[in-house]
């Protein structure tokens, strides 16, 4: 919340009761301030007998009312005005609908209630005491007063005391101008304290290396404690102590390991738990925000790039309640130092000495249109890297197929991807619509690592729900209760022919949800498996009218608009006689299967894996750089912004493309972002339908059946190290340092 | 006053010739004092100021403990046309400036390691190539980096 939206609210009120207060005297106070006692002595008379009108406030950031039951509305009055909420809520929750913002420190709406602050008292009426709004449900007809001179009296109390510990120490805080404390002490805080004693120190934690604490700033609002136990699902954090003694920390000395350590930083209301590697890089007032979509993982994080001149400093979650609430991950949070690191700025040509040496742009798209018009078609391949758009993906393709070749696809979905079915590749249901879920089967998949905001939604669901969550693949330490059922496919068939027993548990539940990984596209028997799961799905009846929980959890962020996009290879082992490969950002191909006398084009940001065999390098623009479409594993279509200026003599990856084919003699028709849109238009129209999820409209019967054999080798890890996934986050130092302490066996 | 004046021009006449006199007349400043009244009201008050010592540059400081405190030190400038009080080198500043009682002289005689650099003036206003200019000033083309990332460099072949 602002600073001056608090200032309004506190000044708003003021004024009112002191033009209330002169026509009832006569007098006009000198006053600002009404005494505690005077204005309890004299109580308002209620003047209108008719029914209170509506509040004329909007809710507090858009807060929005839904009635389970109509008849479960109940009515209360905040200020005056009449308010309508659902049975349950709390008199803070009422207030928000209300337009009243109630100062809190311990209240967060995705966590459970801890009422410790005292931050949030109103006066109630009929109540002897001020009572803590957060931590109090609404009852039918309560009158609830938040500008009384006892509710204001209560919030200069509870201030003063949580100022009495508080170090002076804004001014080389991290938090200084984002703080909560800071801004609801100027809004709601007495402009004097009482105490003069010395103020305690704590010792600070070291949580590993992406949070910082300095433990003596901290009000003891127990939120990261909560956060780490409710939704990270790590029992690391807690209270110890008592009285002024009380401090937050891991019991023993351990670090935070947890996939989502990073959103305590957000949480925190003061400056106890700020950002390791944004440690005094910045102010939160010099900085941009970019709202961009995060690219190391399928889910497709809602973020703020947060940027300073040419440099990405930060990176924060933005609010999407359908994707990744307002979490993100720790390698979505902290990768951005790889944008700054190894990157490539000039086209640079491979010399016949194996040395590289740096050309300009017309020679370099020379060279590779000569070489390219010189081999026979079927012999160039082109493959997308797990981080383009869907723009530049779609200017490979034409490029490829005005080319005469059709050898072109996305690393990540395996050597014959089927993109016939939409169904059968992206997550049917929806990441919000796993909360209806009450029974998981994981195939094959560790969404802890793969998806880590998937796997919170799962938690969230297990927790709320206690859903049952079935486990198949390689042993793994999910962060909820869940069997695991077996290892590979031979659990797989067991279920299919419904001898093992958690078929009666998928029986039996009301909306059964299956995830099949992503890691299986890469097996050969991939169609036999999807065919044996597609079979459990029948028996469990998944795929229902109302509910459909046939899902697929993909790995990259380019992968389900690579599909959408029609990039699937004519044959599956084209790469075994390719003359000429455009490797698009590629870096987790195997480039040893790429024949050595073959001409390697690499076009992307890093120097990662693949330039290394490259015999010409494109330059081109990182996520943060340009604007581009990504889908994510839901089929939810969403573009990236340009936040930074490109690196050195970088350009967008379609730019790029669209020179080549140029000079090659095959120009492609669309010189502009317009039109390449609409290009995509008539290929898939559903990837313009930005922050809309796209159904996928057959369902898996339609698939013919499947003659493959599927072998009994088991299933696979598709990722060794969360924190290192892609050629932006190997580059990164914050991630090589926390899969150096963090992944510790 | 004046007949000390003349008694000592003569004098000097006397000793130099005309032509000595006329050069020494220059070189002391007596000339431009007649230009300069700071300068002229300088060579007056040396008349009754003690000679305390003369730095590597030539000027000269001097010191009449009768006078107002704070009036009590002076110095009298080697550059007689465009003299500023960048010109004190630092081991003379702190006397000049009341800042301690040691001269100059006597504060080189410890051989202080710390006036590591030459004294030198401040150039403003007399010409851009004699000013300070800091790493990333536009003037100083190609000395500070301001890119903010890392390249890739092709190390291996």
């Amino acid at each position: 919340m602002g600073l001056g939206m608090l200032a309004s609210r506190v000044i708003r009120p003021t004024a009112s009761k002191l033009s209330r207060s002169s026509s009832l005297h006569f007098i006009r106070p000198i006053v600002s301030t009404p005494e505690t006692s005077s204005a309890q002595s004299q109580p308002q008379p209620d003047p209108t007998p008719d029914p209170p009108p509506p509040s004329p406030r909007p809710p507090v950031a858009g807060a929005r009312v839904h009635f389970p039951k109509p008849e479960d509305a109940i009515e209360v009055f905040v200020d005056g005005y009449s308010v309508k909420v659902p049975k349950g809520m709390t008199v803070l929750q009422a207030c928000e609908i209300a337009g009243v913002d109630i100062p809190r420190f311990c209240y967060h709406s995705r966590l459970s209630i801890a009422g410790n602050c005292r931050m949030c008292l109103v006066e109630v009426e009929k109540t002897p005491k001020p009572v803590a709004s957060c931590a109090m449900p609404a009852l039918p007809g309560m009158k609830i007063k938040t500008d009384t001179p006892l509710a204001k009296k209560a919030r200069e109390g509870v201030m003063e005391f949580l100022l009495m510990n508080h170090p002076l120490d804004c001014p080389i805080c991290d938090q200084g101008g984002e703080c909560d404390l800071q801004d609801q002490s100027m809004a709601f805080g007495s402009d004097r304290g009482r105490f003069t004693e010395v103020k305690r120190a704590v010792v600070d934690k070291n949580l590993g290396p992406l949070v910082k604490t300095v433990m003596t700033r901290c009000i003891q609002c127990t939120r990261c404690v909560r956060f780490a136990t409710e939704v990270a699902g790590v029992q690391d954090l807690g209270m110890l102590g008592r009285g002024s003694g009380e401090e937050i920390g891991t019991y023993v000395e351990k670090l935070m390991t947890s996939e989502l350590s990073g959103n305590v930083i957000d949480i925190c209301p003061v400056g106890a738990l700020t950002s390791k590697p944004f440690a005094f890089k910045a102010r939160n007032w010099e900085l941009k925000g970019t709202e961009s979509i995060d690219v190391t993982d399928a889910v497709g994080s809602n973020i703020r790039i947060d940027s300073r001149g040419p440099e990405v400093l930060r990176i924060l979650p933005r609010l999407n309640e359908d994707i990744n609430e307002e979490w993100i991950s720790d390698k979505t949070r902290f990768c951005y130092d790889g944008l700054k690191r190894q990157r490539l700025n000039d086209p640079m040509i491979r010399g016949a000495d194996g040395r590289f040496k740096t050309v300009s742009w017309r020679d370099a798209l020379a060279v590779v249109a000569e070489v390219a018009l010189q081999v026979k078609p079927e012999e160039i391949v082109g493959i997308a890297g797990q981080l383009s758009d869907a723009e530049s993906m779609m200017a490979l393709k034409d490029f490829l197929n005005r080319m005469g070749s059709n050898n072109v696809w996305c690393e990540g979905n395996g050597p014959n991807p089927d993109a016939d079915l939409r169904s059968g590749y992206i997550m049917n249901s929806g990441i919000a619509g796993l909360e209806k879920a009450d029974v998981f089967l994981l195939v094959g998949t560790q969404p802890r690592v793969e998806a880590a905001m998937v796997n919170a939604r799962i938690r969230k669901t297990v927790r709320a729900n206690q859903a049952k969550v079935g486990y198949i693949g390689p042993a793994t330490d999910l962060n909820y209760d869940h069997q695991h059922l077996g290892t590979g496919p031979k659990t797989l068939i067991e279920l299919a022919e419904g001898r093992h027993p958690f078929c009666s548990a998928l029986a039996n539940a009301k909306n059964p949800a299956i995830i099949v990984g992503a890691g299986l596209f890469e097996r050969e028997d991939k169609d036999a498996i999807f065919s044996v799961v597609e079979t459990i799905a029948k028996n469990a009846k998944v795929v229902r009218p109302d509910w459909n929980g046939f899902n697929v959890l993909l790995l990259k962020a380019a992968q389900a608009a690579a599909l959408d996009l029609g990039l699937v290879p004519e044959s599956a082992n084209s790469i075994e006689s390719a003359k000429f490969v455009y490797l698009m950002g590629a870096d987790d191909v195997n480039m040893e299967k790429v024949p050595s006398d073959a001409f390697v084009v690499y076009q992307g940001h890093h120097g990662d894996q693949s330039v290394y065999r490259a015999n010409i390098i494109l330059p081109a623009a990182a996520f943060s750089e340009k604007e581009g479409i990504y889908e994510n594993t839901e089929g939810c279509s969403q573009q990236t912004l340009p936040a930074v200026p490109t690196v050195g003599d970088a350009r967008d990856d379609w730019k790029i493309i669209r020179a080549l084919s140029e000079v090659a003699g095959v120009s492609l028709p669309y010189d502009s972002l317009g039109a390449i849109r609409a290009r995509i238009r008539t290929v898939a129209p559903n990837l313009l339908n930005m922050d809309e999820r796209e159904l996928a409209t057959f369902s898996a019967s339609l698939k013919p059946d499947c003659s493959h054999k599927m072998s009994l080798t088991d299933f696979r890890p598709a990722i060794d190290n969360f924190y290192m996934t892609d050629s932006i986050t190997r580059a990164s130092k914050i991630m090589a340092q926390c899969s150096a302490t963090l992944l510790k066996k | 006053m004046a007949s000390t004046v003349a008694k000592y021009v003569l004098q000097s006449i006397k000793e130099k010739g005309l032509r000595g006199f006329y050069r020494e007349l220059k070189d002391e400043g007596f000339l431009k004092c007649l230009s300069d009244g700071n300068l002229l009201q300088t060579k007056i008050h040396n008349l009754k100021g003690n000679l305390v010592g003369i730095d590597k540059f030539g000027n000269k400081y001097y010191e009449n403990r009768n006078l107002q405190s704070g009036r009590h030190r002076w110095v009298e400038y080697a550059e007689k046309g465009r003299y500023n009080a960048s010109q004190v080198p630092a081991e003379w500043h702190g006397w000049l400036h009341v800042i301690t009682d040691r001269t100059g002289d006597e504060l080189l005689m410890l051989k202080p390691k710390r006036y590591g650099l030459e004294h030198k003036e401040n150039f403003s206003g007399e010409g851009e190539e004699l000013i300070y200019h800091s790493k990333g000033h536009a003037l100083n083309k190609g000395q500070r980096d301001w890119t903010r990332y890392q390249p890739w460099e092709p190390t291996k072949p």
